[in-house]
């Protein structure tokens, strides 16, 4: 699904590159936790499999299409197979709910029926029924990330990515996150997931790569945060 | 693709930018104003010179009795006629002459002015009161120094009167008049470039967080663009509807009811020079707009 081969990214004006010779393998309904140090390349890898930036060298395949060969023109075509989920949730402030999950479907031309129907179905996958008509700002933070979840998820993409979802909830919010995109990966949706929370990445056991300086230093099935713990 | 929601959007943006747009719109309307101006002045001078190049002719009035000219001592003689028409055929520059008599000339000065104030018992002018007068006309319209100083001075002719110098001020004006508009033209369609480009930032900037959110979920480029499109576009029409609006008003008050009927002796532009103007400027409008939109919209919504 996400294939890495000897791939490096060097930003100009930096020395180091940010991914150095990185080849990694992720296989379709993988859960893949992406874990390092502020810097460590993390936000880079994430980057490169949703073709906002190009590798210097090395090649990167995502849903079976090798990204820095592919056409500017087919770049949206490739992002709708992958839904994307921030920190910082990006919800539209003046749009409800029920409608800033449906502007990811209104943006890529779907019908209203359509988006009439799938999208009451998402928000009660993420736990969101009967919240459709409140706005962003009426929502504590693991609910915003529920709507970006519900965003990210609602035209059933086949990859889902995650920068640091948990990353300005309490423990206990997390949780529920996790949870929920524990069920999205059950459903056969591969999670790439890059975070800095030790608790989560413990308790999931899921594979961990872990990246120092732009290189892989581990990548290990059913992994913890880190050694020391 | 939902129409409605390019709509909507385009509503919005139209509205959050009022401000921008109306600055647009009217940097757009004089500037195309001028340039409308530039071309329809270009086009009349072009007609009246096509007019005048063929018929271009020297007059050489001749003396008559009480002439102004204290040359003339009498009424021209036929001797004096024979020899101003021999000096005419000799000069090479000239194509050929017609001698206009008293009666001729009287008729003419009648169709001009109206025929009502040369009758009755207290006329303007009688026949007697006109002078005879020899009509040149040129092999090349350019070369007329040879012939004029040929007739100069000779015994008979009171006054040489060449139409280049009554046209040469009219031409003068309106070239000026044409290129100045350009000029300033020039500057505003900068200002219009410049205020078009300003207006995509800041829009850009202000919906940074809806396009960052398209380009993630896949929206195209063209979704993404295209309210931008749209509102350059709805800028330029109405810029170019006031141009043409503001073309007509000049058309109609300065040429067709002013010009037209007053200064009878040029030929003046009408309809179908003022529709290619409005043509121009209808084509050059929406490229003011849309040439900065598409290269900003790369550069700000690139996928």
């Amino acid at each position: 699904m996400i294939r890495f081969e000897k791939v490096t990214k060097t930003y100009p004006g930096t020395g180091s590159p940010a991914l150095d010779q990185v080849s990694v393998d992720v296989e379709k309904g993988e859960f893949v936790f992406l874990v390092g140090a502020s810097g460590s390349g993390k936000s880079t890898a994430l980057r490169l499999m949703l073709r906002e930036a190009r590798p210097s060298s090395g090649r990167v395949y995502v849903a079976g299409k090798e990204i820095n060969r592919l056409a500017g023109w087919k770049v949206p075509r490739l992002r709708r197979q992958i839904g994307t989920v921030f920190q910082d949730f990006r919800l539209l402030p003046n749009k409800s709910v029920a409608e800033n999950v449906a502007f990811a479907l209104q943006v890529i031309g779907r019908s209203r029926a359509d988006i009439r129907t799938v999208v009451p179905e998402t928000l009660e996958l993420v736990g969101l029924e009967g919240k459709a008509d409140r706005m962003p700002d009426e929502l504590s933070g693991g609910e915003q990330q529920r709507v970006a979840i519900a965003r990210a998820f609602v035209n059933r993409p086949m990859i889902l990515i995650a920068d640091e979802p948990t990353g300005n909830l309490d423990p206990s919010t997390s949780v529920g996150i996790m949870k929920l995109l524990d069920r999205i990966n059950r459903t056969g949706t591969t999670v790439v997931m890059a975070t800095h929370d030790h608790g989560i990445v413990d308790q999931m056991r899921k594979r961990v790569i872990e990246l120092e300086d732009g290189r892989v230093v581990r990548d290990q099935a059913r992994g913890a945060y880190g050694f020391q713990h | 693709m939902q129409l409605r929601y390019v709509f909507t959007e385009l509503g919005q943006g139209l509205r959050r930018n009022v401000s921008m747009h109306i600055a647009v719109v009217l940097t757009l309307f004089v500037s195309l104003t001028l340039v409308g101006l530039g071309l329809l002045l270009n086009q009349q001078a072009d007609k009246a010179a096509d007019q005048w190049g063929s018929q271009l002719q020297i007059t050489v009035w001749l003396c008559k009795d009480d002439d102004d000219n204290p040359r003339c001592t009498s009424e021209v003689t036929e001797p004096q006629k024979d020899a101003i028409a021999e000096a005419i055929e000799e000069n090479p520059e000239a194509a050929s002459h017609y001698f206009e008599t008293k009666e001729e000339a009287f008729e003419k000065i009648k169709e001009l002015l109206g025929p009502e104030r040369f009758e009755g018992p207290n006329p303007a002018a009688t026949v007697d009161d006109m002078p005879q007068s020899v009509w040149i006309t040129l092999e090349d319209p350019n070369e007329f120094e040879g012939v004029t100083s040929a007739v100069q001075g000779l015994p008979g002719v009171s006054s040489i009167r060449d139409a280049r110098e009554v046209l040469q001020p009219i031409y003068g004006s309106i070239t000026a008049l044409k290129y100045g508009a350009w000029g300033t033209a020039a500057f505003l369609v900068l200002a219009a470039l410049m205020l078009v480009a300003n207006t995509i930032r800041l829009a850009a900037l202000a919906r940074r967080r809806e396009i960052g959110i398209m380009r993630l979920v896949g929206a195209s480029t063209l979704y993404i663009a295209l309210p931008f499109l749209l509102e350059a576009i709805v800028t330029a029409v109405v810029g170019v509807a006031l141009a043409a609006g503001a073309l007509g008003a000049f058309m109609w008050f300065g040429i067709h009811e002013r010009a037209a009927t007053g200064l009878t002796f040029m030929p003046w532009i009408g309809l179908p020079e003022y529709t290619s103007t409005i043509a121009a400027i209808a084509v050059l409008g929406p490229v003011l707009t849309l040439l900065p939109t598409l290269l900003l919209t790369r550069k700000y919504l690139k996928v």
